[in-house]
C-alpha cells in the first residue's frame, strides 16, 4: 500500500533528546445510519438555511461572525483573527514533561488515539523511549498545538511503536468519584457475592472486535417493512428488575444453569449465540425465567 | 451538578436484573461557546429548515425522519416508531462475557459513561454484580444500542459504580502494521538504557488534573473580558509559544541523555 498520510509531523523531545516523528489517525468513526429530514406535509426533503433571528432574512456565510453571550442578550463579537490570537504558535514539538506510572492513569480522560512513528534518523531515539517506557511501565505526558488547541497527549508504548492519545481538558471530565459519590454503601451478602463470582467465572471469554456485528440497521429495516405492510411491530420482551427478596434465588438459579453450560468458552460476538438469542429457544442466554 | 441521565434501562447478569441509568463521563458544557451572529445587525443567526421544493420554512413539528427506500422514495418514521426496533440491547445490557481488563487494549475505548442503579430496589443487585466483577478482576462485555447503532460495550467496576465504555468497531481501528512496519528491529544502544531509566525515574510524577488544563480557553476568556471592558480595544498580542527551545537535530543520543540528567540534577538542587 501507499505510505499512509501523516496528520502531523514534528518532534518528540525527552530531556535533551530530539526525535522526529509523524502522527497518524489510529481510529476513525464509522457513520451511523442517517435519515433524511422530510416535510411531513409535502413529503419533500428539507434543506438548512441560516436566517437572522429578528428579520428572518437569510444570512450569507461571509456575514456570519462568532459572538460570545455576555448576558442580557448582548454579545461580544470575536473575529477569526482574535480567536486565532488565543492559540499559541505551534513549535511542532511534543515536549515530554513528565512520566506517569501506567496504573495511575485515569482512562476517562482519553480522547482520540494516534499512532506515532519515527521519521528518518529518529529510529534509535524512538526505540530508546519506547523500550525505556515499556520497562518502567510508564506513559509520558507531552503537550503541543494540535488541531488549533494546545493539547495534552499521553504517549505510551504499543507493540513496536507508540500511541499518542489526546486527553480531554479538566473541565470536560466529570470525575468517577463525584459521579458515584451519592450511591449508598451496600453491605454485600457473602453467599451472593460467591454465586455472582461463580457465574462470571462460567462466562469467561474474549472480545474480538472484528467479529462484532451491529444489528441495528437490519432491525430497522425489519421495522420499516412492518410499517409499510401495516403489520404490528415485533415486541421485545418486557424486562423487570429482580426483587431484592428474590435476588439470592435468582443467583442460585443462574449459577445452576450456568454450571450446565460451562463447557465451552463463549464469545461475546459470535453469530451462533446471536441466533439463539433472537430465536428465544434452546439453551444458553435464552433459558431465562419468565418475569412477572 | 445534577446531570440528566443519557440512557435508562436494565443491567442483567444471567437471571439477575437491575434497573440502571447512565450519564456521560465527559461533557463540553463548560467549554467557551460561541453563537453565530449576523455581522450587519448583531442579531443571532438561526438555522432553519425549508422545504427543498417550495422553499417555505418547515415548522419543527412538521419535520419527520425519512428512511430512504430508493431514490426519491422515503418512508416516514416517527421517533416513537424507532423505539420499537426489536433488539433487546436497546433496553438491556445483558453481560454475556467476561474478560480480564488488560485483554482489551486502550485503543478500543471510545466513550466513557458512568453507570449507576436507578432505584432503591436495584441497589443490591447492582452492588453484587459490580463486586463480583471486582473480585474476579474481570470486565464485562455486552451490547447496547446508543445513537441508532448497536455498540459493543465494556463494563469496568470502579469505586461503588461501573464505568461503561463504548468500544470501537473492528473496522474503525487502523492496522498498526501499516505504521509500525520495520520498527521491531530497531533496538536502542545498550549503553543508553541506564541513562533513559535514570531520566524516566527523575521525571516520573503522579497524575494530576492540572496536566490537562486548557490555556487557549483561558486566553479566549481574557480576550472576551478585555473586549467587554474596552469596546474596540485592539486584540491582545499573539500568545507566546510553549517555552521549549526549538529542536535541533541531536546527533548523539548518549550525549543528549547525559546532558538531560545533568540539567535535571541542577534543577532539583536549586529547589
Amino acid at each position: 500500500m501507499n505510505a499512509p498520510r501523516a496528520n502531523w509531523k514534528g518532534h518528540i523531545t525527552f530531556g535533551e533528546v530530539t526525535c522526529p516523528v509523524a502522527l497518524y489517525t489510529a481510529a476513525s468513526s464509522s457513520e451511523r445510519i442517517s435519515f433524511n429530514i422530510l416535510n411531513r406535509n409535502t413529503g419533500n426533503r428539507v434543506r438548512r438555511e441560516f436566517v437572522d433571528s429578528e428579520t428572518g432574512k437569510a444570512v450569507e456565510h461571509d456575514d456570519q461572525v462568532k459572538g460570545y453571550e455576555a448576558g442580557n442578550g448582548r454579545y461580544v463579537v470575536l473575529e477569526p483573527e482574535e480567536i486565532a490570537a488565543a492559540i499559541p504558535d505551534s513549535d511542532k514539538t511534543l515536549a515530554i514533561n513528565a512520566f506517569i506510572p501506567c496504573d495511575e492513569i485515569d482512562d476517562v480522560y482519553f480522547d482520540k488515539p494516534y499512532y506515532l512513528a519515527p521519521q528518518q534518523s529518529g529510529e534509535e531515539a524512538f526505540a530508546l523511549l519506547r523500550d525505556g517506557m515499556k520497562e518502567a511501565k510508564v506513559a509520558a505526558i507531552a503537550s503541543t498545538v494540535l488541531f488549533r488547541r494546545l493539547r495534552t497527549v499521553l504517549i505510551r508504548p504499543h507493540g513496536d511503536g507508540l500511541i499518542g492519545t489526546t486527553l480531554n481538558f479538566d473541565y470536560e471530565v466529570r470525575s468517577a468519584e463525584e459521579a458515584f459519590d451519592d450511591m449508598p454503601n451496600i453491605k454485600i451478602d457473602k453467599e451472593m457475592l460467591e454465586l455472582a463470582a461463580h457465574i462470571i467465572g462460567t462466562k469467561k471469554g474474549s472480545y474480538d472486535a472484528s467479529k462484532f456485528d451491529d444489528r441495528y440497521e437490519e432491525a430497522l429495516a425489519e421495522l420499516v417493512k412492518a410499517k409499510i405492510e401495516g403489520k404490528p411491530f415485533k415486541k421485545v420482551k418486557a424486562v423487570k428488575a429482580s426483587k431484592p427478596s428474590d435476588l439470592l434465588q435468582a443467583l442460585k438459579d443462574s449459577a445452576g444453569t450456568s454450571k450446565k453450560l460451562a463447557g465451552k468458552p463463549k464469545s461475546a460476538n459470535s453469530n451462533s449465540s446471536r441466533k439463539k438469542a433472537t430465536k428465544q429457544s434452546g439453551s444458553g442466554s435464552s433459558s431465562r425465567r419468565k418475569t412477572g | 451538578m445534577a446531570l440528566r441521565p443519557y440512557w435508562k434501562g436494565y443491567l442483567k447478569l444471567s437471571l439477575v436484573t437491575c434497573s440502571v441509568e447512565m450519564t456521560p463521563a465527559t461533557s463540553d458544557s463548560d467549554k467557551v461557546k460561541f453563537h453565530t451572529l449576523n455581522r450587519d445587525t448583531g442579531n443571532r443567526v438561526l438555522s432553519q429548515y425549508v422545504d427543498s421544493v417550495t422553499g417555505k420554512p418547515v415548522r419543527d413539528k412538521d419535520e419527520v425522519k425519512g428512511y430512504q427506500r430508493s431514490e426519491d422514495d422515503y418512508v416516514m418514521l416517527e421517533d416513537e416508531d424507532l423505539e420499537h426496533v426489536a433488539l433487546e440491547s436497546t433496553k438491556t445490557i445483558d453481560i454475556s462475557t467476561f474478560a480480564p481488563r488488560d485483554e482489551i487494549d486502550w485503543i478500543w475505548l471510545d466513550k466513557p459513561y458512568y453507570l449507576t442503579p436507578n432505584d432503591k430496589v436495584s441497589d443490591e443487585a447492582f452492588a453484587v454484580i459490580r463486586a463480583a466483577m471486582d473480585k474476579q478482576k474481570m470486565v464485562g462485555i455486552s451490547r447496547l444500542v446508543l445513537g441508532r447503532r448497536e455498540r459493543a460495550v465494556m463494563l469496568e467496576p470502579r469505586g461503588k459504580g461501573i464505568v461503561l465504555w463504548t468500544l470501537r468497531y473492528g473496522d474503525e481501528v487502523r492496522d498498526e502494521a501499516d505504521y509500525f512496519d520495520g520498527l521491531a528491529k530497531e533496538k536502542p544502544e545498550k549503553a543508553a538504557l541506564p541513562l533513559i531509566r535514570k531520566l524516566i525515574k527523575k521525571q516520573t510524577r503522579h497524575w494530576d488534573a492540572t496536566m490537562v488544563s486548557d490555556p487557549v480557553q483561558e486566553n479566549l476568556l481574557d480576550i472576551i473580558k478585555s473586549k467587554k471592558k474596552h469596546r474596540g480595544a485592539p486584540a491582545p498580542k499573539k500568545a507566546p509559544p510553549p517555552a521549549d527551545d526549538k529542536p535541533n537535530n541531536v546527533i548523539n543520543i548518549m550525549d543528549a541523555l547525559r546532558k538531560s540528567i545533568a540539567a535535571d540534577n541542577r534543577r532539583s538542587k536549586k529547589k
